[in-house]
């Protein structure tokens, strides 16, 4: 089985403040990877540096074994192969739905524009908003919202999707469609690196639960193993912290 | 509902402005001195309180003070900075200057009891108190100007020339109809725009600018093929020929008046003046000896 | 106490739950009753009265009335004042489009990022500091008057190109700035989703940023068109007989203010409605800004 990714060594600093401290990761094809840990320990900063939207200061990043931090790859090429979708949806408010999902297949693959069509229709159906697709988002609710972000983002046929804590902003009503459809998705087979705060969804969908601390992955395993007998103190902690929020 | 109270408060302010004034606080007409045969100087004396300044004469004229009207070097401390076309009004030289402390004398000044303002054209037309008693400034006398201003009796007879540079295609045209076609400009606020306007009738529009030197820059950078300005200015030198001369506006002869604020009593003292100037020759003695006028330049026909 | 009236017509007292104070129309006036909206319309008069009266039975106002305000001059400038604002209006729809289109290059060129393109950068903002800081009549009477005097080859030497062109260079330097703070209010989100759909920071540009970003600045847009209409007035300087012009000829001709009074006229038709297009847009954007939030 090919690695999807394969992270070495990863360092990233904002200013003084070091995020990530060689940090080591491999995520296999068709496996869902869940990233768990406090808020600030670098969850957000390694999807973005995996995407190339952030600069790394040191490390090494292999997508399907071609390295994408080595000198004179073409960010843009390497962001067309990775499907990532955000905390804020970040839809593009001067354009309707369908217009959202076809944009960057026709300007960033060349699609045709029936071909964009075709497809957005396909994954907006299948996320249950083919009747949404002339509105524009403000007329969205924010589970709506964020579904069409994850079409937009899969309309490129990525090899692997990046997920930010995308149920973090949305009211707990609208939480579940969305869990739903990234569950259909891992179902699908896709590669998937996920940070959540969702532990019970965790557990339901990740074949592996990685926990952050520090700006490195202090333990990793399987979800079971994880939530119910971590080895390390730290993942304790912030397991127990989670379970007295209530939120586990 | 805003717009309404708008256009009710709109109204209201038209109604109130059209309708019937109360009597201005101002006199009549100017009452006219009983006696006939009054001197200029005594005319003066009685309607002294007229004056804008106690026992001075107050003119005023634009600045640039243009020469042939204002001649000589400015004096230290004066606004008016002389130069090879312009000088400063209270040199006495320059046919203006000349004129109006021979004028002012005749009305009972001395030299020293003459004091000059300077202030835009605009300025010595415009409503409400002036600063001072008569504008000077080649000023035309227009009819329609009289209800702005009270003119004095005219005390200089204008023409109207047309100046170019070598190489112009003016030079030569003797007929209006031969200038139609050319691109022509005059300064705002003289007959001269009006003679183009009016006489010409060109095709291209006739520029008209703020000041005279503006317009002579223009024809300098052969944006105009000709500048029309009085006969006197014409001959001093500002362009490389006098092409030609036009005919009367209207048949009637042009002629430049002093500018009194409306309802004015001195205006009756400085007609005196000037008549009497004009009896004794006066007058033609000052036009001889500030203003070279070939009129042997051909009218345009 | 009483149940509230479900729907309170105008001059009713009584209160409408979807307008707490008052029928909408009457809360300009400060109440919702028919009488406060009587006392309203009464003071507004006696106001304007009292004070159109004071003007008028000024010791001024006969000559003032005159001066600006006489009919027959009047009847007989507004015409000829009319026709030739028909230059203006050339001049200032001319200039805009090149405007719109100069000063989004300027904005871009300013916001482009990394040290290649630093002398772009500091060329554009140069630019811009130039342009707003010489008074509007000086660069049109230094292009108008310097650049023929040059007499360069090839040069137009119309009044109306430079005018045109001064005007241009001006309010590129301002709209520029407009352009610049409507892309800076785009959210950088916005341009990180369209960078991790794998678009170029270009296409970012074109198809995300820009059309939002301008969208947003409609109103200083106008602002800053309806500010160049009253400039196209400065091209009289360089002699070209406009409306301005013909206003300060007759003027200058029959000694009488009343064309500048006809020329203020003719603008306010044609402002005033683009004002309060204004005004109604940006009520519009506060509307749906507010409306479009998560449900």
């Amino acid at each position: 089985m090919t690695e999807a990714i394969r992270i070495e060594g990863l360092h990233k600093s904002f200013g003084d403040l070091e995020v990530l401290r060689g940090l080591n990761l491999q995520v296999d094809d068709h496996e869902v990877v869940c990233l768990i840990g406090a808020s600030g320990s670098g969850k957000s900063t390694l999807l973005r540096c995996i995407d190339l939207l952030e600069p790394v200061d040191a490390g090494r990043i292999w997508i399907e074994g071609d390295e994408v931090t080595a000198a004179g790859v073409d960010p843009n090429a390497v962001r067309r192969r990775i499907g990532i979708v955000f905390q804020a949806f970040n839809l593009f408010p001067h354009m309707t739905v369908m217009r959202n999902v076809t944009l960057a297949q026709e300007k960033a693959l060349d699609r045709s524009s029936a071909e964009a069509r075709a497809k957005a229709t396909e994954l907006l159906t299948r996320f249950g908003l083919s009747d949404k697709a002339d509105d524009y988002p403000d007329r969205l609710s924010g589970g709506q919202q964020q579904r069409v972000a994850i079409a937009r983002a899969l309309a490129l046929d990525p090899d692997v999707m990046l997920l930010d804590e995308v149920t973090s902003a949305l009211d707990p009503v609208l939480v579940a469609e969305v869990l739903d459809a990234i569950r259909e998705l891992a179902g699908a087979g896709m590669t998937m690196v996920i940070a959540t705060h969702e532990m019970g969804f965790a557990r339901d969908v990740a074949h592996r639960v990685a926990f952050l601390e520090d700006g490195r992955i202090l333990e990793q395993g399987a979800p079971e193993q994880m939530f119910t007998g971590p080895r390390e103190a730290a993942t304790r902690t912030f397991l127990d912290r989670i379970i007295a929020a209530g939120r586990m | 509902m805003r717009r309404w109270i708008l256009a009710l408060a709109a109204m209201t302010l038209l109604a109130v402005a059209c309708a019937e004034e109360a009597p201005s606080a101002d006199g009549g007409s100017p009452s006219s001195s009983a006696e006939e045969n009054q001197t200029a100087a005594e005319c003066t004396d009685e309607y002294k309180a007229d004056l804008f300044a106690p026992d001075i004469l107050t003119i005023a004229t634009g600045n640039p003070a243009y020469e042939p009207w204002y001649g000589g070097k400015s004096e230290a401390g004066s606004e008016w900075k002389s130069g090879d076309f312009t000088g400063d009004p209270h040199s006495g030289e320059g046919y203006e200057s000349a004129f109006a402390y021979a004028l002012a004398e005749e009305m009972g000044f001395s030299a020293d009891q003459v004091n000059w303002l300077a202030v835009t054209f605009n300025k010595s037309f415009a409503p409400g108190p002036k600063d001072f008693d008569f504008a000077m400034q080649q000023i035309s006398i227009l009819p329609k100007r009289e209800k702005a201003v009270d003119f004095s009796a005219g005390y200089f007879d204008v023409n109207q020339a047309l100046i170019a540079n070598e190489g112009s295609p003016a030079i030569g045209v003797t007929t209006l109809a031969g200038l139609k076609d050319l691109k022509l400009g005059a300064p705002i606020g003289t007959t001269s725009l009006q003679v183009i306007e009016e006489l010409v009738q060109p095709t291209q529009e006739a520029a008209a600018y703020d000041d005279l030197d503006l317009a002579l820059k223009d024809l300098k950078n052969g944006q105009l093929d000709g500048v029309v300005v009085d006969f006197p200015t014409a001959f001093y030198g500002y362009a490389d020929v006098v092409v030609g001369q036009f005919p009367d506006l209207g048949g009637e002869q042009e002629q430049f008046g002093l500018a009194f604020e409306t309802d004015s009593s001195l205006v009756e003292c400085a007609n005196i003046a000037i008549e009497a100037m004009r009896d004794d020759g006066r007058l033609d003695d000052l036009k001889s000896e500030w203003l070279e006028v070939d009129t042997s330049v051909p009218v345009f026909s | 106490m009483s149940e509230p009236e479900v729907f309170s017509p105008m001059g009713t007292p009584g209160l409408d739950p979807r307008f707490p104070r008052g029928d909408r129309r009457s809360k300009i006036l400060g109440g919702g009753s028919a009488r406060t909206t009587w006392v309203a319309v009464l003071s507004t008069v006696v106001f304007f009265t009292v004070a159109g009266l004071l003007i008028v039975r000024s010791t001024g106002w006969p000559e003032v009335r005159q001066s600006f305000f006489d009919a027959e001059e009047f009847r007989y400038a507004f015409p000829e004042i009319v026709q030739k604002f028909g230059w203006n209006v050339f001049i200032f729809c001319v200039a805009e489009v090149l405007v719109l289109a100069l000063a989004l290059l300027i904005a871009v060129l300013r916001s482009l990022p990394g040290p290649v393109f630093a002398p772009l950068r500091i060329l554009a903002a140069g630019y811009t500091d130039i342009f707003r800081g010489v008074p509007t009549i000086l660069v049109i009477a230094m292009f108008g008057f310097g650049m023929p005097a040059l007499q360069l080859k090839g040069l137009p030497n119309s009044d109306l190109v430079w005018a045109i062109l001064s005007l241009t260079l001006v309010y590129s330097a301002y709209v520029a700035e407009v352009y610049r703070a409507g892309i800076e209010s785009i959210h950088p989100s916005q341009v990180a989703a369209a960078r991790s759909l794998g678009l170029t920071r270009g296409q970012a540009l074109r198809h995300v940023v820009l059309p939002q970003a301008v969208r947003r600045v409609i109103p200083p847009l106008l602002n800053d068109f309806i500010g160049l209409q009253k400039d196209s007035a400065l091209i009289a300087f360089l002699g070209f007989t406009e409306a301005l012009q013909r206003a300060r000829i007759i003027q200058a001709n029959d000694f009488n203010f009343t064309p500048y009074v006809a020329l203020a006229l003719i603008y306010l038709c044609i402002t005033i409605p683009q004002t309060r297009l204004v005004d109604w847009l940006i009520a519009r954007e506060r509307t749906k800004r507010q409306g479009g939030a998560e449900l």
